[in-house]
């Protein structure tokens, strides 16, 4: 809904644009060729639709020639309008859908408005497209932009991925502002083929994906939160999962020479450490559909 | 800007045209390079992208727009989106994107036929074994190293006869070559479409699909114990995969309220059921593992809101769902008991969520939120026999009591088979959450939280409880002060603590994969079964925590020599018990502190300094074993300099330290044997000799473990802009990048290895066993360079010419990798695979044109 005695029209934007035309380097009248810029669609608001009326800013009162006063509403995240009356203009369209839950969400109460991340004038918002949303995200979550510079990562840098396919920053119903009703339908929207039900479900696996994997990126592939065997002995202690597993059982190891007799050809590494680890035989650790795949061997 | 436009004012205003078009260079191939960029091959490269726009101009009465746009078209990363709309009316969407991910350029195999369903061995192939040693199936034989050296025989260190070393050598010779190296990468393209209408009234209708293909192979482990021992190898598993996925959403909003109802369905397809292998160890055999089973899920959901006021709002989403499979079974003769021929696998999900926001006034926010959740698996329970990894049936039949009970003849299934019940998970979460944030000034505020969660699990149908914990209860207590201290610093303080309890662990919950526990074996004194053995006297699978005693009766049955639960007792083929004392941390007894702070520091327009640390600590507190505690902290140090409205400059710091502890137990059966051929001392650890170790294998204190791992990461970043240089028409950016990661792994506790000296006819003294120390594992590290450079020159105002260099390099160890190489392991197949590294550069040059 327009705000009530907003005039949308291009006269109206005249109003602003004899002064912010194209002389100005940060991008304004870009705006018209952006969604924001269509006149033809009735719904499009105007300059003073988002900046108020702003007479005291086009008629300067109060300011100085080198200091202009400044218009009603301001975007942005210092020094500007109340985060409150920012987003609250952009929610007087924007309303609902995946913003239903703005109100009281991490983004909202810290009080950062939609300008915070959205750049409305530009031809482009870099928050809305792969390749450069990230770095806009990255503007805070700093550790989580080093994450996604470690050995394991998911496909970020590429721009095959970006923060909002799993994450809704408007406000969510779900732990970490996830778009999805739970951490797992969020990972099977992609990765479809664990989500079953398994005939042999491996308990944590139905009941977390994060329980074993970290998203953002780790140093133990595929994006574990620990190393096989040791994430595997954190909850499995019966049969050979119970053995200790350190550097005296590598091929090089001192329980390949015991004291000191024990040949090469009469040594190896223990296998629950060495290559998949557990992984080696326990293959079909999200589950398996097999009649004999109640250990996840087939 | 409205009238008689200039060329200036319509480049800013119209839509615009452009396309690129170049030629790149990649100086070495790399699959860790080009992971996800595709670029892991050596050469040149094409660059093309376009994006084309049209329509009405914003000035026009024509609300129709079009794009299409195009990038990466010369690489496996192209993608493609076209649009076609009347803005406020409908949109028209189309896209098409492909990604290619690199699995490995190093894997080796002498399987034929990889990245099909059936792998076989060329017929020249010779089963490995270390002649030296004996005959028996022996990976590491692959290695001549090992195969032709000398061996410890008997205790006697003795070279291999000419005989042996003919044999090492003629299998060496007729192995080695088959050993052929594969790319081994998987392929994903989408197709996606969508329109959306939006109707009268403020209806808006929107209809999304996109299918999803991913082709190609990953490596992946394997196993059978088909001619008695464990026998692995990494084979190229096959992916062949199809996901639809459909979104249709109808939404209305009206000043004070809005309506959402959406249905999602998702369809995977898997067109590989199985994968069937010749066993490297005796290549007349071949086993089959099962894929990844086709399965749907289709959702409903709802999304309404409604606004009592300018600032009250409540909030209702739903959503219910509902995931199946029913792949038909694989089996063979390895599954002896397959009581139903399909899964028909039901899940059922139910996500509510109530929220009421409120801001009475403008310096207070209230919220009040309630969330259930729900994953209910209707799946029946089955119980199924399998011989493990297709072993071969025993001689003797199992015991009488659970072939009847399972309506099978006394014959049917031998005694190592595994009678094991299907275990259908399901949990519901219950949460309410309350929130208040007091605005105590401009710029300050107060907000503090409280969230209630309880958690049940269980499986229905299962004949015991299932779930170490059917309920566990949370209470998160939260605060937050934000504070602006000075016109130029913002600060930000939160801390955070969580309780999990959980009402009773249950360590029982592993017999529901065992029904057979339920059953009183036939040598079972007054028809007691196992588990009615244990609650009568209060003993977990465990057993009791003690040594050696002479066992009798049931307890001889069940506990024998004061032993964990006999894996005859409940037909199963390993100790499943847990450790006494074992929590899984995901249902244990955890408190979770977290401390964060945050600062942000602008002295002037020109500069901006950032610095955060973060702190989390979740103690299991009451693990034993298991996961004990785990602590992290990471800090960020960030500052930027715009001395000029073309110059700017960023430096980035991250160190990340993550630490965890978890503890396990060696144990072994207590037994009476008191000598190894004859000798029975034992240097180290805590009883001098065999009788008195063997007496207390279950109690020895030199067997509890314990692991100690940290990871180390710090990240350090530098960008740097340089726009309008030679009279506008050149821009500059720098971007370097250094990350480094080294993890380290102390363990304590050790085990005991028999001296392999001790044999019939040693000397006397000679060391029966020792103790062996645990030792801490090799750091496993990664180091990671890039440096990019690009500059954009405008030739005209419509083309530029841009220019990118960028030099990576990655090393990186990790001792996994040793296993997987010639020599190795005895019962894993070597592929060869090397920890990635790569040191390469990237250059390339395009013409953009816009119009």
């Amino acid at each position: 809904q327009q705000p009530t005695g907003a005039d949308r029209s291009l006269a109206g934007d005249a109003a602003c644009t004899r002064c912010h035309d194209e002389s100005e380097t940060r991008p304004i009248l870009s705006m018209y060729k952006t969604r924001h810029g269509v006149k033809a669609d009735a719904r499009t608001p105007g300059c003073q639709s988002c900046h108020g009326a702003s007479d005291a800013h086009i008629r300067n009162v109060g300011g100085t020639a080198s200091k202009r006063t400044l218009p009603d509403v301001t975007f942005g995240v210092r020094g500007k309008s109340d985060p409150q009356q920012q987003s609250g203009t952009c929610l007087g369209c924007h309303e609902g859908s995946n913003r239903a839950l703005w109100l009281g969400s991490q983004h909202e109460s810290r009080d950062i408005p939609c300008a915070g991340c959205h750049t409305v004038h530009a031809a482009v918002d870099p928050v809305l497209t792969k390749l450069s949303q990230p770095d806009v995200c990255y503007g805070c979550h700093k550790t989580q932009r080093a994450q996604t510079h470690l050995i394991s990562t998911h496909p970020l840098a590429a721009a095959k991925m970006a923060c909002a396919d799993c994450h809704n920053p408007h406000g969510s119903a779900t732990d970490h502002l996830l778009s999805k009703a739970s951490v797992n339908d969020t990972c099977f929207t992609c990765h479809a083929e664990k989500r079953g039900p398994f005939l042999w479900e491996h308990a944590p696996v139905a009941d977390d994906c994060t329980n074993c994997h970290t998203p953002h990126g780790s140093t133990a592939a595929p994006l574990l939160k620990a190393r096989v065997p040791w994430l595997c002995q954190e909850c499995h202690s019966g049969d050979h999962a119970n053995a200790v597993n350190s550097g005296a059982n590598l091929q090089d190891g001192v329980v390949t020479t015991a004291g000191g007799l024990n040949p090469l050809a009469n040594s190896g590494a223990r296998a629950q450490l060495a290559a998949r680890a557990c992984l080696n035989c326990h293959v079909l650790v999200h589950g398996s559909n097999h009649p004999a795949g109640a250990k996840f061997q087939r | 800007a409205e009238s008689a436009p200039s060329d200036e004012v319509k480049a800013l205003t119209t839509p615009g045209n452009a396309f690129e078009v170049g030629l790149g260079g990649v100086s070495d191939d790399s699959f860790k390079f080009g992971e996800y960029n595709g670029l892991e091959d050596q050469g040149a490269f094409l660059i093309g992208s376009l994006a084309l726009h049209g329509g009405g101009r914003y000035n026009s009465d024509d609300a129709t727009r079009w794009t299409l746009t195009a990038t990466n078209l010369g690489l496996s990363t192209r993608k493609v989106a076209a649009e076609y709309g009347r803005q406020g009316v409908f949109r028209v969407t189309l896209g098409y994107d492909e990604l290619r991910r690199n699995r490995s350029d190093s894997y080796t195999t002498p399987y034929l036929g990889a990245g099909s369903d059936v792998l076989t061995l060329p017929s020249s192939w010779l089963v490995p074994v270390v002649p030296r040693l004996n005959a028996n199936a022996n990976a590491r034989g692959l290695s001549a190293a090992v195969s032709t050296s000398s061996a410890l025989v008997n205790g006697v260190l003795t070279a291999p006869t000419p005989a042996q070393l003919t044999t090492a050598n003629a299998l060496l010779a007729a192995d080695l070559p088959l050993f052929a190296q594969h790319d081994l990468y998987t392929t994903r393209s989408r197709v996606e479409a969508g329109i959306s209408y939006l109707a009268p009234r403020q209806w808006e209708i929107a209809v999304n699909a996109n299918r999803m293909d991913k082709t190609g192979a990953k490596p992946m482990g394997s196993v059978t114990r088909i001619t008695g021992a464990d026998i692995s190898s990494i084979l190229a598993d096959p992916i062949d995969q199809t996901t639809d996925q459909f979104t249709v959403t109808l939404a209305k909003r009206t000043r004070q309220d809005f309506l959402q109802l959406s249905y999602y369905g998702s369809k995977f397809t898997n067109h590989i059921d199985s994968l069937t292998w010749t066993n490297w160890a005796n290549p007349a055999s071949s086993m089959t593992m099962s894929s990844a089973p086709s399965n749907q899920a289709h959702t409903l959901s709802l999304n309404a809101g409604h606004d009592f006021t300018r600032s009250t709002r409540v909030v209702l989403t739903g959503a219910y769902g509902r995931n199946t499979q029913n792949a038909v079974f694989l089996t063979d003769t390895g599954t002896p008991l397959v009581p139903t021929t399909s899964l028909d696998g039901l899940v059922v999900t139910q996500t509510y969520n109530l929220k009421l926001t409120s801001r009475p006034t403008n310096r207070l926010n209230l919220g009040l939120a309630y969330k259930f959740d729900e994953r209910d698996n209707r799946t029946a329970v089955h119980t199924f026999a399998f011989y493990d990894a297709n072993e071969p049936a025993g001689t003797t039949a199992i015991n009488s009591a659970f072939s009847a009970a399972l309506g099978l003849p006394a014959s049917r299934l031998a005694s190592n088979a595994n009678v094991n019940a299907s275990r259908p998970y399901s949990r519901r979460m219950n949460q309410a959450t309350a929130d208040a944030t007091l605005r105590l000034s401009p710029g300050q505020s107060l907000r503090g939280a409280y969230e209630w969660q309880s958690l049940d699990r269980w499986c229905e149908g299962s004949w015991i409880a299932c779930a170490d914990a059917d309920n566990t209860k949370e209470n998160t207590w939260s605060l937050e002060w934000r504070a602006n201290l000075l016109a130029t610093l913002q600060t930000r303080l939160s801390l955070s603590r969580s309780e999990r309890d959980v009402g009773h662990y249950n360590e029982d919950a592993f017999l529901a994969l065992v029904p057979m526990a339920n059953v009183a074996p036939s040598s079972a004194i007054g028809g007691v079964s196992a588990y009615a053995y244990m609650l009568a006297n209060a003993l977990n699978g465990y057993g009791p925590t003690a040594g050696l005693v002479s066992t009798t009766g049931n307890q001889n049955l069940y506990f024998p020599l004061n032993n964990a639960l006999a894996n005859t007792a409940y037909a199963n083929q390993n100790r499943i018990s847990e450790l006494a004392g074992l929590r899984r941390y995901n249902m244990a007894d955890r408190t979770r502190d977290r401390i964060k702070a945050v600062a942000e520091w602008q002295p002037t327009e020109v500069l901006a300094l950032h610095a955060n640390a973060d702190y989390r600590k979740d103690d299991f507190t009451q693990s034993r074993y298991g996961l004990i505690d785990s602590r992290s902290w990471s800090a960020n140090f960030e500052g930027s300099v715009s001395a000029t409205e073309d110059l700017s400059v960023t430096l980035f710091y991250t160190f990340e330290n993550q630490r965890a502890r978890s503890a396990g137990n060696t144990y072994t059966a207590n037994s009476t044997a008191t000598a190894v051929n004859g000798f029975t001392a034992i240097p180290g650890g805590c009883f001098p000799t065999i009788a008195l170790r063997n007496a207390s294998n279950k109690i020895d204190p030199c067997l509890d473990w314990s692991t100690s791992t940290r990871d180390r990461t710090s990240t350090y970043g530098f960008t740097a802009d340089r726009k309008n240089l030679a009279g506008g028409k050149l821009a500059l950016g720098l971007e370097l990048l250094l990350s480094r990661t080294a993890s380290d792994n102390d363990v304590t506790g050790g085990n005991y290895v028999n001296n392999p000296l001790a044999v019939t006819g040693a000397p006397a003294g000679t060391l029966a066993a020792y103790y062996l120390a645990a030792a801490p594992l090799p750091t496993v590290k990664t180091q990671r360079w890039d440096a990019m450079v690009n500059a954009r020159y405008a030739l005209t105002p419509a083309s530029t010419l841009r220019f990118d260099y960028r030099y990576a390099w990655l090393r990186a160890s990790d001792y996994a990798y040793e296993g997987m190489q010639f020599g190795g392991l005895a019962g894993v197949l070597p592929t060869s695979e090397t920890a990635p590294h790569y040191s390469l550069h990237v250059a390339s040059l395009s013409y953009q044109y816009r119009f």
